[in-house]
């Protein structure tokens, strides 16, 4: 193994045989990132069609709502702090936020965007109060405070992803994947045009409360990953991306997958051989291929015109 | 098939009785007192002037709004219950769909017609050609492979009726169907209803603004501002009626019918009575006369 081993990280990772611990690590993190991409790449889709774009931020920053929540159940010795119930809270917490701005959201007098502006900074607010509340709770009760740091959560560490993350990001992913597909032609219906839907008996209520529910889980799984500023540019880049280049729903749908694959592997590629953050060098990836996107297809138009 | 095929078969089309409503918070009423009926193969239109209640009684009678008096019956069925079942096809004015959705027509009128076929189901046969057939009767063969977001507008409003058909619904109802369409594709849209009622034989209900829209398709009409003005043939349209219920839109401003879209050809079309008819939008003076009730 003497391939310039040394001047190139990836390389070196890929086949140095005393980087096997590090390739298991990496094998890991990739797993579970695919789960993530495959799921939020289909589901954008629909985000950018919906234009829910600001759904994916408001619901990941309700995370913080839950986090706080959770801090005191913790202080409190009534769950683990950063266990499986942790992350039931802030599920819980999330999809009740989305619920939230669902149900208040009133075309007349409280728009869809000031709903989810309101829950977002209303959930931030509330989950710092409580970290703070948790604390002397937690010195009373003879329990550990909690010490995640507000970084950790906007950026994630992707890299810390344990196998059973990477079982539980494939579980949810393909649960709501086939959530998806059980309802995918009322939800297209819908998605086009939701008064004619409901005019056609399509239940349009449950179709929205149903997308906001799908799309909390997805947000808080691929928050719990990549942090709360990934999450967010994978509900959105991927499908904008992917209508740049086609308008046929499949060919969408799998570009969109695609063009989150690629970030994905591109941004751990980089990550590994520049030495960049991997959520960073994703979103990056990924915005750079929204605007190569956009750029080819404006290209494709002037040849055409 | 749809469910749609069981409902009671003696009951009308359309059945209103008493229908009032006032929007929550708001003073006065938008619908007072409506009463009529549309017999199954018939084909009502309702003209009015914005604002005059025809979108809500439309909504009201689409299931999509709640909190009326009186009685609607659609098909012999509570309004939500007719839209469950699929029974009326609605073709929406401007079209309020997210254009950029990447679907063909062809998906589109699919969408409708099968999007009841459960999950684990591939769409069957029959539908497919139910919807080809039905995208030949509105002329979008030619373009029912082209996304719905490069479409006219009037090409639009031909996928949403087929689509309305192909869901195999019992009653359309058109809303405003001319606005945004121009000379040439009115002229098609009034042949398209007309070979649609030909062919099909469906209750059509058009709710429009527009006297050219209501003359291209319907056999009676109601004249709707708050109250029913006048329930006739388009013929029994006197300038006097129309005066009566467009004169509603101005309120204290008598004389000056901003907004109204009755053209000569239009006016000349449907009144009987013979009068010189002003070139251009017709003026019509505010009549001080009230009629004293609906006609039959």
């Amino acid at each position: 193994m003497t391939l310039g081993a040394s001047s190139s990280p990836l390389l070196e990772l890929l086949t140095s045989a005393d980087m096997g611990p590090m390739r298991a690590i990496y094998a890991t993190a990739l797993l579970a990132g695919l789960a993530i991409v495959v799921l939020c790449g289909v589901l954008s889709v629909l985000v950018v069609v919906k234009r829910l774009g600001f759904v994916g931020q408001g619901v990941s920053h309700s995370a913080f709502g839950g986090i706080g929540v959770a801090a005191v159940l913790a202080a409190l010795g009534a769950i683990q702090p950063a266990g499986t119930a942790e992350f039931a809270v802030i599920v819980a917490f999330c999809v009740l936020a989305a619920l939230g701005m669902a149900s208040v959201s009133d075309r007349r007098t409280t728009p869809v965007d000031s709903a989810i502006g309101m829950f977002l900074v209303g959930s931030m607010a509330l989950g710092a109060v409580l970290v703070q509340v948790s604390q002397p709770i937690a010195r009373a009760m003879g329990n550990p405070p909690m010490t995640r740091s507000w970084e950790s959560i906007l950026f994630g560490s992707i890299l810390a992803a344990g196998r059973a993350d990477a079982l539980l990001a494939w579980g949810v992913a393909l649960a709501l994947l086939a959530c998806v597909w059980w309802v995918r032609r009322p939800m297209l219906f819908w998605s086009f045009d939701e008064e004619s839907a409901a005019a056609f008996g399509v239940p349009a209520r449950r179709m929205r409360l149903a997308l906001m529910v799908v799309l909390a889980v997805a947000v808080v799984t691929a928050m719990k990953l990549a942090g709360v500023i990934l999450a967010t540019a994978l509900l959105v880049l991927p499908g904008a991306t992917a209508m740049r280049l086609s308008d046929r729903l499949w060919p969408v749908v799998g570009l969109s997958v695609a063009s989150g694959v690629v970030g994905l592997l591109a941004g751990f590629a980089a990550s590994i051989e520049l030495d960049w953050q991997a959520g960073p060098s994703m979103v990056l990836l990924m915005t750079g291929l929204f605007f190569g996107a956009a750029g080819w297809s404006r290209l494709a138009r002037r040849r055409a015109a | 098939m749809p469910p749609a095929q069981q409902t009671p078969a003696d009951a009308p089309a359309l059945e209103c009785v008493g229908v009032g409503f006032a929007y929550p918070r708001s003073p006065s009423p938008v619908l007072e007192n409506i009463t009529f009926r549309v017999e199954r193969g018939e084909r009502l239109g309702i003209l009015g002037p914005n604002g005059g209640g025809k979108s809500t009684l439309l909504r009201l009678a689409l299931g999509l709004l709640r909190g009326h008096s009186g009685t609607i019956r659609v098909f012999g069925m509570p309004p939500d219950e007719a839209r469950r079942r699929g029974a009326v096809g609605y073709v929406p004015q401007r079209v309020e769909a997210e254009l950029g959705m990447p679907m063909s027509v062809r998906e589109l009128v699919t969408l409708g017609a099968a999007w009841r076929v459960p999950p684990w189901r591939s769409v069957p046969r029959e539908t497919s050609r139910r919807v080809d057939e039905m995208l030949a009767l509105v002329g979008a063969g030619e373009f029912a492979d082209r996304p719905a977001g490069k479409l006219s507008g009037g090409q639009l409003q031909r996928a949403m009726i087929a689509r309305a058909l192909a869901a195999g619904a019992q009653m359309l109802v058109l809303d405003e169907p001319m606005v945004g369409i121009d000379a040439a594709g009115q002229r098609v849209f009034a042949d398209l209803l007309a070979r649609i009622h030909a062919q099909l034989g469906l209750t059509t209900v058009i709710v429009s603004h527009d006297l050219r829209a209501i003359v291209a398709g319907s056999d009676r009409v109601a004249c709707l501002a708050r109250r029913l003005h006048a329930h006739a043939a388009p013929q029994g349209l006197t300038p006097q009626v129309l005066a009566e219920l467009f004169s509603h839109e101005v309120a204290g401003a008598p004389g000056t019918l901003t907004g109204m879209h009755v053209h000569a050809h239009g006016a000349d079309e449907c009144c009987t009575e013979p009068h010189a008819s002003p070139s251009g939008p017709v003026q019509l003076g505010v009549s001080a006369r009230r009629p004293e009730g609906h006609k039959p």
